[in-house]
């Protein structure tokens, strides 16, 4: 009976080394994720933190209003830590998308584990206190304790994250958790009657977190994870894309069927370069269409402009549009952008809605993606820009993204061909933005301007009088090497040689 | 046991007896198997009808609202002779060129492409400049053709040696003397195309009609393709298998059936110019020709009288009485008018005049094949290596003759789902049993045959289809087999009675397309409308 007891001791013990480093571990997935997904690491790590001890001073407090079976208690909370903590990575990354309310689950989150994990220590000690001297069982519940948390802090950066990634690490020591609560348990069997709900509880908790594991390790295997260097903070397959958002140190990049369409360290460059030089040649612009971009990132560029009344952006997906007005970390990018009241976001087909459009417009950024299939190539197509025209006044101007001349010069200059082809001037153009390299833009106007970039805002951070004048400077290794075909819907002339340049390129 | 006999000749023997393996315990495929209103059709032989039950009078009643029908009507309407009815047994107006739609877009159930039309068919271009089809015309008159219209590129795809390559001509793993052999049969057809005859005019013309009689290309009417290629050194299977799928593409007529002068027509008719366009591009729509007949029965609308079977048209007193089945009421009525134009295949004109002597010519040089048009409704397939989905995919070697994709012209960017229309042309046996045993096999059986045909391109085909929609055509189209286009039979049968009872019809002009069609109804009108003014 005696060894009995003495075991018994060691086995709780034991129980209190797993549990602290399951908190802990818990805590620095949160902290991690936290910084992913929103950034700031040193805000989200020391909030992280500090919620987490102080959930843990409140689950000691309420340890003393548990009373009856303490054992009991003991395992039932152990599974729970088990399941919320054990979940919590796979729960957080699914609950990224709804937005405003992640904070307050992730905090949810962080503040219920600590208050299990807090319930637990007292709850032991009092287990404990009438088979060990106090002395002793501080010291060693204690010991148990820090060494726990010691044990966490080296495993989670040298071999959780990188091997095992956040979910499954996440998952694994909810396993751990309630596999401790299991062979309690079975160890306890004695002492706890009435075991029979909790025991069943146990098995179907660690089955789902065993075939979480297994599955989140095939979904990973199939997943784009590997094309990406960065860790991905978001991806969702919407009905007409996959979303995926990366994020390091540095930037964070936004990738639209696993094209780059920017990164938040240098798309100011982009954006400026794309809606400065049409928007500041147009005196006092006020109605405004965007086209794709449901970034909001252009439309954070045209509200400089205190002229602008009303801005129409036109983009296909829904789920783009959404995430862009309500993310916190994308709503500080794009400078909440696509909520200001100037702003009407129409999600919807743009050949479609150009077809059917009446409106007329001071300026049309066009901000597809690249014509990499037949199915973008139509949207750089002559019938588009046939349409396109009556949507612009006749002193408008429009200007369109048109991938790189200097990694496709043919494509380029076919967008260039195309939109002469149907009476449009052009003026194009190109600058260098690093995540992208040298990137190609065209200003389309429907009647030859004489003055130009009149307007430009101050405080911009990449153009200004000198830079603007560059840009429309080409050297001989941006020019086409053939005589190109205009893109016409029964040529799709610009998707031959997109294919064709990128083709190489990337190869 | 007549089905299953028609399975295996269908298909490839192997595979037939897949067939019967995978019958059993397969899910349900949605949709339905639908005659172009045959069971209608055969009240006309049987003849057990009462005596009308109503008269009324019109100045000119029409007999079918085909392509051929619609033309007349909107000839007779645009210059000015407006009393005139129109009679067709369906529900809708279309003949082989209608076409149905669902929640993702219109689709053919017939007929779904035009190539560019050729110069000088002043009528034809009027019409489709009328119809924003031609925007404009550029300094140089040439047409510029509405790019919504024009098939968007991709156009055409062969799965060919296990790949998809790029255009309907064999060429990925075609050894090097058959693709000599294809490119010297290509340039034969080109220098065809641009040959005239010793009266100067097109060797090969559209219509058929303004064709050269000269009799160098008159005699090529004598033998079958087949023959002419085997004359002509044509011997390669791979060139064989593209003239035969272009035969029975166009004629629903295997190469060696097929009148040469026919089947080097197909290369050689077309020489269509355009700005914005060559001679080898075609206009389509989602709804295929359905477009067309929309905007033929714009104008004439309130003038059809659908749901009305024609059984019978006589001559009496100087006017023609035109006695129809109400189909939805079961009463016979009657019109009576100074003209009639029928507008409807041979073998029914015939029945309806009751001219037992016309009846047995036709059953003896006419013949029609069945076609089986399937509309698939499907989500995004499964690919094989090389070109994506195009507007026509056939596959090398297929019974059938591939799909094409309706959602294809949609400018929209996300098409999820799809309508694919499968066409296959009956010709493995003699139209009238292939006819019978077509009308026989259920729809199980028609899913299972296209899900062997298809699932060698798009191995998920048989999971993935949520519905398909079958059409029969019993009566397709007349075969223009050796003798038919210069024989003088069509002249023959397309003579007017009486100078009241006119025709127009597809099948008198020799081969099956929308122009003729077009001109046929043009010109039974303006026979109409000359004898009036004559008056
Ligand atoms: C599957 C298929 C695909 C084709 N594809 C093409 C293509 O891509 N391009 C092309 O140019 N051509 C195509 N064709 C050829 C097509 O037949 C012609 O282009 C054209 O549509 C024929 O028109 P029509 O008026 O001469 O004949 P039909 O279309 O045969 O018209 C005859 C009409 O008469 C009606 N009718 C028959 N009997 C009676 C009666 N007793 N009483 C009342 N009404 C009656 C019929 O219902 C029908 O509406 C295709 C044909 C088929 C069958």
């Amino acid at each position: 009976m005696r060894a009995k007891e003495h075991s018994a001791e060691w086995v709780l013990l034991l129980a209190v080394l797993v549990i602290a480093t399951c908190g802990l571990i818990y805590e620095l997935v949160a902290g991690t994720l936290a910084s992913y997904l929103l950034g700031d690491s040193v805000m989200q790590f020391s909030t992280i933190i500090g919620v987490y001890l102080f959930s843990m001073g409140v689950g000691s407090f309420l340890s003393k209003y548990l009373s009856g079976n303490l054992l009991h208690w003991f395992i039932r909370i152990e599974l729970l830590v088990g399941a919320v903590g054990g979940f919590s990575a796979a729960i957080l990354f699914l609950v990224f998308p709804l937005a405003a309310s992640f904070q307050v689950i992730l905090y949810s989150l962080v503040g219920l584990t600590g208050i299990l994990v807090g319930l637990e220590i007292p709850l032991l000690m009092r287990i404990l206190e009438h088979k060990v001297e106090f002395k002793e069982l501080v010291s060693r519940v204690f010991t148990f304790d820090y060494i726990g948390a010691l044990l966490a802090s080296l495993i989670f950066p040298l071999i959780l994250v990188p091997r095992l990634g956040l979910i499954r690490t996440s998952l694994f020591f909810g396993i751990l958790n309630i596999g401790v609560g299991f062979y309690l348990l079975y160890f306890f069997s004695a002492e706890l009657k009435k075991a029979g709900l909790l025991r069943v509880t146990a098995v179907v908790l660690l089955l789902l977190e065993l075939v979480a594991f297994v599955l989140s390790e095939n979904i990973l295997r199939y997943s784009e994870t590997m094309a990406y260097n960065d860790q991905i903070v978001y991806a969702k397959s919407s009905t007409y894309q996959r979303i995926v958002l990366t994020r390091n140190k540095r930037e964070m990049r936004l990738f639209l069927n696993g094209n780059l369409q920017f990164s938040s360290a240098d798309e100011y460059r982009y954006h400026e370069a794309l809606v400065h030089p049409a928007l500041s040649s147009i005196d006092n612009p006020k109605r405004v269409l965007v086209l794709g971009g449901g970034d909001g990132l252009a439309v954070r560029e045209l509200l400089r402009y205190a002229s602008v009344e009303k801005i129409t952006l036109v983009d296909l997906d829904p789920e783009m549009t959404r995430l862009f007005r309500s993310q916190s970390i994308l709503l500080k990018l794009n400078g909440n952008s696509l909520l200001n009241p100037k702003v009407k976001v129409i999600n919807s087909d743009a050949f479609i809605w150009l077809r059917n459009n009446t409106e007329t417009f001071d300026a049309v950024v066009v901000d597809f993606p690249d014509p990499s299939g037949f199915s973008i190539g139509k949207l750089y197509s002559t019938l588009f820009y046939n349409y396109l025209k009556p949507a612009l006044k006749e002193n408008g101007v429009a200007v369109i993204q048109s991938t790189s001349p200097y990694v496709a010069p043919n494509s380029f200059w076919c967008v260039d061909e195309t939109l002469k082809s149907v009476g449009f001037f052009t003026k194009p153009y190109h600058n260098y933005v690093p995540s992208f390299g040298e990137w190609g833009y065209i200003i389309a106007v429907r009647k030859n301007k004489e003055s130009w970039f009149q307007h430009l805002p101050s405080s911009l951070r990449y153009l200004n009088a000198t830079t603007l004048q560059q840009m429309f400077v080409f050297p001989d290794d941006m020019k086409a090497k053939i005589k190109l075909q205009p893109n016409k819907l029964n040529n799709q002339a610009l998707v031959h040689y997109f294919e064709e340049e990128w083709g190489k390129f990337l190869d | 046991m007549k089905r299953r006999t028609f399975i295996k000749l269908s298909i490839a023997a192997g595979s037939a007896a897949a067939i019967g393996l995978s019958c059993k315990g397969k899910r349900r495929v949605k949709g339905s198997v639908k005659g172009a209103s045959s069971s209608i059709g055969h009240l006309l032989r049987e003849q057990i009808l009462g005596e009308p039950v109503s008269f009324i009078k019109k100045e000119v009643v029409i007999v079918g609202s085909g392509i051929s029908g619609l033309s007349a009507a909107r000839q007779l309407h645009r210059k000015g002779l407006k009393d005139f009815l129109m009679l067709e047994l369906e529900e809708y107006a279309g003949g082989n060129a209608a076409s149905g739609h669902n929640e993702i877009s219109s689709f053919p159930l017939g007929a779904h492409y035009v190539p560019i039309p050729n110069p000088g068919l002043q009528d034809y271009l009027d019409f489709l400049k009328e119809e924003d089809v031609i925007t404009s015309f550029d300094g140089n008159g040439l047409p510029v053709y509405n790019e919504a219209y024009l098939c968007f590129d991709p156009e055409e795809r062969l799965f060919i040696n296990g790949h998809w390559q790029d255009g309907l001509v064999p060429s990925f793993g075609v050894p090097e003397t058959d693709l000599k052999q294809i490119a010297g049969f290509l340039s034969k057809m080109q220098q065809f195309r641009l040959e005239k005859g010793s009266d100067g005019k097109d060797a090969f013309a559209i219509p058929v009609n303004n064709s050269s009689t000269d009799i160098q290309y008159r005699k090529l009417d004598e033998i079958t393709m087949k023959q002419w290629m085997e004359i002509n050194g044509f011997t390669s299977t791979y060139l064989q298998w593209y003239v035969n799928y272009c035969t029975r593409d166009d004629f629903g007529t295997c190469y060696h059936e097929c009148s040469a002068w026919a089947g080097i027509h197909y290369f050689a008719g077309r020489k269509g110019v355009a700005s914005n366009a060559t001679y080898s591009d075609v206009l389509t729509w989602p709804e295929g020709n359905g477009f067309l007949v929309s905007k033929l029965e714009k104008a004439v609308q309130q003038n059809i009288l659908t749901g009305s079977l024609v059984i019978g048209v006589e001559l009496k007193e100087e006017k023609v009485v035109v006695k129809y089945l109400d189909v939805a009421k079961k009463e016979v009525r009657a019109v009576i008018a100074e003209h009639c134009i029928l507008c409807v295949p041979q073998f029914v004109a015939a029945r309806l005049l009751k001219d037992k002597n016309r009846v047995e010519i036709i059953k003896q040089k006419f013949r029609y094949t069945p076609w089986m048009v399937v509309n698939i409704v499907t989500p995004t397939l499964e690919e094989r290596s090389g070109e994506v989905m195009s507007w026509d995919n056939v596959i090398y070697n297929s019974q059938s003759l591939g799909y094409v994709n309706a959602t294809h012209q949609l400018l929209q960017q996300q098409v999820p789902r799809k309508n694919l229309t499968y066409y296959l042309p009956l010709t493995s046996k003699d139209p009238s049993s292939a006819r019978k045993e077509a009308s026989e096999i259920t729809h199980d059986e028609w899913v299972q045959l296209l899900i062997n045909d298809l699932k060698i391109v798009h191995p998920d085909i048989e999971d993935k289809m949520e519905e398909v929609n079958i059409t029969l055509w019993g009566h397709a189209m007349a075969q223009p087999l050796p003798g038919m286009i210069h024989g003088g039979l069509r002249n023959q049968l397309s003579e007017s009675i009486a100078g009241k009872i006119h025709f127009a019809h597809t099948d008198l002009a020799g081969i099956s397309i929308f122009e003729e069609g077009f001109y046929q109804g043009i010109n039974a009108a303006n026979k109409i409308i000359n004898y009036a003014a004559s008056v």
